[in-house]
């Protein structure tokens, strides 16, 4: 106890910066819920192949390999935005993949829930596997771009540069998204889509078309958040979907899954119960606290924290 | 061009983009005789976190076994790799086909201590004699402790963690005035031996404060460290002991330098590895490092040399350990002991010699007789150098 009091603020930092990479997350499980009512079990897989892909952009394309020392000003602006731009095309591509594959045919041949459930873990298994085998089941290390410098330290927490950018560009991408669905055509017609399936079809709106963009956009976000993941922590696995997948889709429950809102709260409250419950209790206490906590949650709210707020709100 | 094509030129591409990119494995250059007489199996990890400990491992036993057969025209013994990933649940699929294969008389491993455990009973119904040149958990051979022994058929060459504990805990906060050390493990079998023994030496030291400690899932190699971080800024420690494996320690090391921390880091022969400094880069820099294992260069430059020559790699960590328990086992077969029950008894009565000029013989339950040894190094310009044995 006498460490959340003391370290409060260092921990409430971290927490949030780790809250922003679930949300990102989450928001590929929760629009695809939202749309399709199903839970989209290789979105861990899509988040995995987005932290290569900025491995592989910065050590390869950029050709700046590992411990070959930070970068500065516009080279290391430009390594970023690429690598951002090299993660949620890669992610998103591979959404839009998954989707193809594990979904769309079954769902025309209007098979039950189950099926699309078990091809897209299946899915999710033939990435994991293949790229366990493509780096020998090792940890690959990323290469440092930005170096970690504490800017300031604010009521006694060292504000890093790079948790300092995900705090920022996170929640710009959530609002970003946000306005999307609120406000253009397609976003129209992906919460008409949520809203009742058939109805959308009977007002000319293009089924296949919505789907497949509502993988694209959860894919986009899952992508930015394997970019922040791997600025922060330097360093990916081809298992490393699995845990933060686990937790993302634990903070989509939470938030009321199919409620991108939900995702957002969700997402931050998470991240901090997380480091809180490590700080006070013990990392070996994280998981338990975590569902404990989730179980609490979903005994008096099943519908999540803001699932009661349910239609208009909806992706 | 149809939908089913574009769905797998795009896999095709993807997975070309991705294998370009990705660093292959690199094995050392030996390969078995034609027809060997007999086989000796190394297990170890292969493949997985901590491969890198048993790609080491295996190139000392691939030297001794490369001198052995150039040595011995008409006696040719074979390799047979047994791929653990250093884990016991990768041991308990592997042990059982292993002790089936009679042609393996002996194995030299298991490398890790975890491994070691779920391939015992397996080895135990099967006479299967093991030497391991790594696994250094204390109650691998205390007969007292059932569940871990692994007599009479298991032996080892390192000490045992009840004397690498002390030495970190000493290597650790030498010449740090005011020592505030935070202790974390991995709570594998044995991280959390060897940090119960750095506690008890640390509660020992007179002037040492254990500001925390912390026990993390060393399965998670991808971990956020930050609330343990924290913890160890907020307890102003300026020593962090790590027990656990290289693999996690590299991420631990780096999140930890990243967080502006500037005291020691130390950890023990888990941590003792090249693999170590690959993953961490410069935030292994000045990593102290304890290792019941003596440096393969000191034996010479001529034989050195010949293990780069023969082998392709220059000899890496536990090469030492490895060569002296693969000689030891070769010795028994020129010997004439040919079955695993005659090898058996070699090893448990006879005295070798090992790369060192070191006499080695093994006790009742299977360590080597005498006190032993732990050294330390230091990781200095990205290699892990030698900085002696500590008294």
């Amino acid at each position: 106890m006498h460490t959340l009091i003391s370290q409060f603020w260092q921990l409430s930092f971290s927490g949030i910066a780790q809250g922003f990479i679930y949300v990102l997350i989450s928001l590929g499980y929760t629009m695809v819920y939202g749309v399709l009512r199903m839970i989209n079990f290789a979105n861990s897989e899509i988040f995995m192949v987005g932290t290569f892909a900025t491995v592989v952009m910065t050590r390869d394309v950029l050709n700046h390999p590992a411990n070959s020392g930070d970068l500065h000003g516009f080279t290391l602006i430009f390594t970023m935005v690429a690598c951002l731009i090299a993660s949620m095309l890669a992610s998103g591509g591979i959404a839009m993949l998954v989707e193809l594959i594990a979904y769309r045919r079954l769902r025309s041949r209007g098979t039950n829930r189950l099926a699309p459930l078990i091809s897209a873990i299946g899915i999710s298994i033939v990435i994991s596997e293949s790229v366990s085998l493509m780096t020998a089941g090792r940890a690959v290390p990323a290469p440092e771009v930005l170096h970690k410098t504490s800017l300031v330290t604010l009521l006694g927490a060292n504000i890093r540069v790079d948790q300092l950018m995900v705090v920022i560009v996170a929640p710009l991408m959530f609002f970003f998204l946000q306005y999307f669905v609120n406000n253009t055509r397609l976003g129209k017609g992906i919460r008409a889509v949520s809203m009742n399936e058939e109805t959308a079809k009977l007002m000319g709106i293009n089924l296949n078309r919505v789907i497949s963009a509502t993988f694209l956009i959860g894919g986009l976000m899952t992508g930015a958040a394997a970019f922040f993941f791997e600025t922060v922590y330097e360093s990916t696995k081809f298992n490393i979907g699995f845990s933060l997948g686990l937790a993302a889709f634990t903070a989509a429950v939470l938030g009321g899954i199919g409620n991108i809102r939900g995702a957002f709260f969700g997402g931050l409250f998470l991240g901090l119960l997380e480091t809180y419950a490590s700080a006070v209790l013990g990392s070996q206490w994280k998981s338990i606290t975590v569902f404990v906590v989730l179980i609490v949650v979903l005994l008096f709210r099943p519908n999540g924290l803001f699932g009661e707020a349910v239609q208009q709100t909806r992706v | 061009m149809n939908k089913k094509m574009k769905i797998a030129l795009g896999v095709v591409a993807a997975s070309l983009v991705m294998s370009s990119a990705l660093p292959t494995s690199a094995q050392a250059a030996f390969s078995n005789p034609k027809n060997p007489k007999l086989y000796i199996g190394y297990q170890g990890p292969l493949t997985g976190d901590n491969k890198q400990t048993g790609i080491d491992e295996i190139a000392g036993v691939q030297f001794a076994l490369s001198l052995y057969n150039a040595a011995h025209p008409g006696y040719q013994i074979g390799l047979k790799e047994i791929d653990d990933q250093g884990s016991g649940t990768g041991a308990g699929v592997v042990a059982p086909g292993t002790a089936k294969d009679k042609s393996i008389v002996a194995i030299v491993g298991p490398a890790f201590s975890g491994a070691s455990v779920a391939s015992f009973p397996y080895y135990r119904a099967a006479h299967l004699p093991m030497i391991s040149p790594s696994a250094t958990k204390v109650t691998l051979t205390d007969p007292t402790v059932k569940s871990d022994f692994g007599g009479p058929y298991f032996h080892r060459l390192p000490s045992k963690d009840d004397k690498q504990g002390p030495s970190l805990a000493h290597l650790a906060i030498k010449g740090v005035t005011a020592p505030a050390v935070y202790v974390v493990n991995d709570q594998s079998s044995y991280g959390v031996g060897l940090d119960g023994y750095v506690q008890k030496a640390l509660a020992a030291s007179a002037g040492v404060t254990v500001v925390g400690k912390d026990s993390v899932d060393g399965t998670n190699t991808t971990l956020d460290f930050s609330p343990v971080i924290s913890k160890i800024t907020a307890g102003k420690a300026n020593v962090v002991i790590y027990s656990g494996y290289y693999a996690q320690a590299a991420g631990f090391v780096k999140q930890l330098r990243n967080a502006g921390y500037k005291g020691i880091f130390a950890s023990g022969d888990g941590t003792y590895d090249p693999g170590f400094i690959t993953d961490a880069g410069t935030a292994a820099e000045g990593a102290r490092l304890t290792a019941s294992s003596a440096v393969f260069q000191d034996a010479g430059k001529a034989i050195t040399d010949k293990f780069t020559k023969l082998i392709g790699t220059a000899p890496g960590t536990y090469a030492t350990e490895d060569y002296d328990a693969t000689n030891i086992i070769l010795s028994c077969i020129t010997a004439g002991s040919h079955t695993r029950d005659k090898i058996q008894d070699c090893i448990n009565k006879g005295s070798f010699k090992g790369l060192m000029g070191n006499a080695i013989s093994f006790d009742a339950n299977g360590d080597v007789a005498g006190t032993g040894f732990i050294n330390s190094f230091l990781v200095k310009g990205g290699i892990i150098v030698s900085t002696g044995q500590i008294k």
